[in-house]
């Protein structure tokens, strides 16, 4: 079977219509990943035996025809998410050998599906980066140009994705972590609204930005994956008790009439012209579909990286501090308690995570706190007015999802400025709790790089800006990178 | 923007962390950077007011305080080192 870019439904299909089974479709993915991940890196772990014996559990549900839709269909988890006595590393020296005694809620829907853990993707350590270089154990490659990052924190996710390592992955999103490496590999990827997803079981980077999301090859793979992973969960009080609707209900729906915003401050020139032009075509077809295009502004967009960087290193210098050498996580040595803690965390800790613990404390400080974090909270509250302001006029927004298409390994590492400012289209969405999704609109002239836009909706209105992803992926061709 | 010695030790100290010499030079040029960037917010002029801050998400109840079968200790502790049924910590007494 040709699993190029293989879609979960045409799985599904196949599946259920007995053309394949799910050992043999697992054992098709497990090959590829033998063949082909040495290269890319895309996974840390692969769980060959665990995948085999999902997928034999898989084929007996098939067989009392009980299939749903994700039953014995092979996904990739990136490697911050809880799976009971599977080793979840963060891509952190500090969490190398941890194996979670269990399940996160994401991972207990899935199993309630009948889904195949094929292994743990790759990622920034701790979620922290735009590049997937931060990783401890696998850096992963952009399977376009293994020259260059294939974006992050999620790269092992959308890597392994866009390279047909897995139909589909579970990424997370703090800042755009979902959405960044979808655009960098050519994928799409949705950031639901806060607390649509249970984070239960998701190891907290900034809790009040985090959210797991799916990354798969398009839209409607993407409803199919919120379909079996969102809902309110007992276990996170952050979970929303809203109604979970059928994400795949308005996919097909014209689009006509439908207001889509444009904020000029997205389309500056901090955003390479490639990427800025392709975005605006992609806009000006979904206009000539019958979509209406807003003109509108963010002022506010200025500030957005201080008080994203300021609140999310805040949260995580709280959040990191229960790693100290104890009940679990890389040991160091001392003489006392406070030598054992201070040499486990500053030896367990990579260079990146480090500093924004140390940007945390800072922002948290006394002496600080008024300039940094409470400044950053009134930003947060202002971004939201503004989102609140330009939703008055338009369903949806669209947007650039990164300055650049994916960029050479090693051109912002000792840069952090650089890689910070890169996060500019993506992290306003985490700040105000809304849904985004990236779709790849085009590729660069000279090197066929993705290039991806983002389209942002209202709170908990996920089902629109799938129906507009879909919309557009319905008249577009992508194309599969070379392995 | 410059950052002093004692600042970034400050921080050391509240994150947890050692650096040796060089480690120590090579981060307060970088966090000398960052919180020039971090600076930039100084320029925005609004007030935080909790009091704006009612958020329309409707959250999840908190659960019934009912007791529950918990983790096993065996599997919690399976993280730790030099486990004994217990969690082993250097001595402190010297």
């Amino acid at each position: 079977m040709d699993l190029t870019k293989a879609k979960i439904r045409d799985l599904r299909k196949a599946l259920d219509n007995k053309e394949i089974s799910a050992p043999e479709l697992c054992a098709e993915y497990l090959k590829r990943i033998d063949e082909q991940d040495g290269k890319l890196l895309s996974y840390i772990t692969v769980t060959k035996e665990k995948a085999l014996s999902d997928a034999e559990n898989a084929q007996k549900i098939i067989d009392a025809g009980k299939s749903s839709a994700l039953t014995g269909i092979p996904l990739a988890v990136k490697d911050n998410i809880c799976v009971d006595g599977v080793r979840t590393t963060c891509a952190s020296k500090m969490l190398e050998n941890f194996i979670p005694p269990y399940n996160a809620t994401v991972i207990e829907k899935l199993n309630a599906e009948g889904y195949v853990l094929l292994g743990r993707a790759s990622m920034d350590e701790f979620a922290m980066g735009g590049s997937t270089q931060t990783s401890a154990f696998a850096k992963t490659r952009n399977p376009y140009d293994f020259e260059r990052v294939p974006g992050g924190s999620s790269g092992g996710s959308a890597a392994a994705v866009a390279a047909s390592l897995a139909p589909a992955a579970l990424g997370s999103d703090t800042g755009g972590s979902i959405r960044q490496p979808s655009s960098f590999c050519g994928v799409t990827g949705i950031k639901p609204t806060y607390g649509r997803v249970s984070r239960y079981g998701l190891v907290a980077f900034a809790s009040s930005l985090d959210q797991i999301g799916p990354i798969c090859n398009d839209a409607r793979d993407c409803a199919i994956m919120l379909n079996a992973i969102c809902g309110a969960d007992a276990h996170d009080a952050t979970s929303a008790r809203v109604e979970t609707p059928n994400f795949t209900e308005k996919l097909g729906q014209p689009i006509n009439g439908l207001r889509i915003a444009l904020p000029k401050e997205f389309f500056s020139d901090a955003v390479d012209s490639s990427v800025k032009a392709c975005v605006l075509d992609a806009a000006k077809e979904l206009e000539k579909r019958g979509a209406v295009l807003v003109e509108c502004s963010m002022p506010g967009l200025k500030y957005a990286i201080p008080a994203y960087y300021l609140i999310a290193c805040a949260e995580a210098a709280s959040n990191l501090s229960r790693f100290d050498g104890i009940k679990y996580g890389f040991r160091g040595e001392g003489r006392t308690y406070e030598e054992l803690i201070r040499d486990s965390r500053s030896r367990g800790f990579g260079e990146e995570v480090k500093r924004r613990i140390l940007l945390g404390n800072y922002a948290l400080s006394s002496g600080y706190y008024d300039a940094y974090y409470k400044k950053a909270l009134a930003l947060k509250q202002e971004i939201i007015r503004q989102y609140n302001q330009i939703f008055e006029s338009a369903d949806v927004i669209l947007t650039p999802t990164a300055p650049t298409p994916a960029y050479k390994i090693g051109e912002q590492d000792n840069d952090p400025v650089k890689m910070y400012t890169a996060d500019i289209c993506t992290v306003t969405v985490n700040i105000a709790k809304l849904p985004g999704i990236s779709t790849t609109c085009g590729y660069t002239a000279d090197k066929g790089l993705p290039i991806g836009m983002s389209i942002i909706g209202k709170r908990f209105d996920e089902q629109t800006i799938l129906q507009i992803a879909d919309a557009w992926e319905s008249g577009f061709v992508p194309l599969a990178p070379e392995l | 923007m410059a950052v002093e010695l004692k600042t970034i030790e400050h921080l050391c100290e509240l994150s947890k962390l050692n650096y040796d010499e060089d480690g120590l030079k090579k981060v307060m040029g970088e966090m000398g950077d960052i919180i020039g960037l971090m600076d930039e917010i100084k320029g925005f002029d609004l007030t935080y007011d909790d009091t704006k801050d009612g958020n329309e998400i409707r959250f999840g109840d908190t659960r019934e305080d009912v007791p529950a079968e918990s983790f096993p200790t065996e599997k919690l502790l399976a993280n730790a080192e030099n486990t004994d049924g217990c969690y082993v910590v250097p001595k402190v007494v010297e």
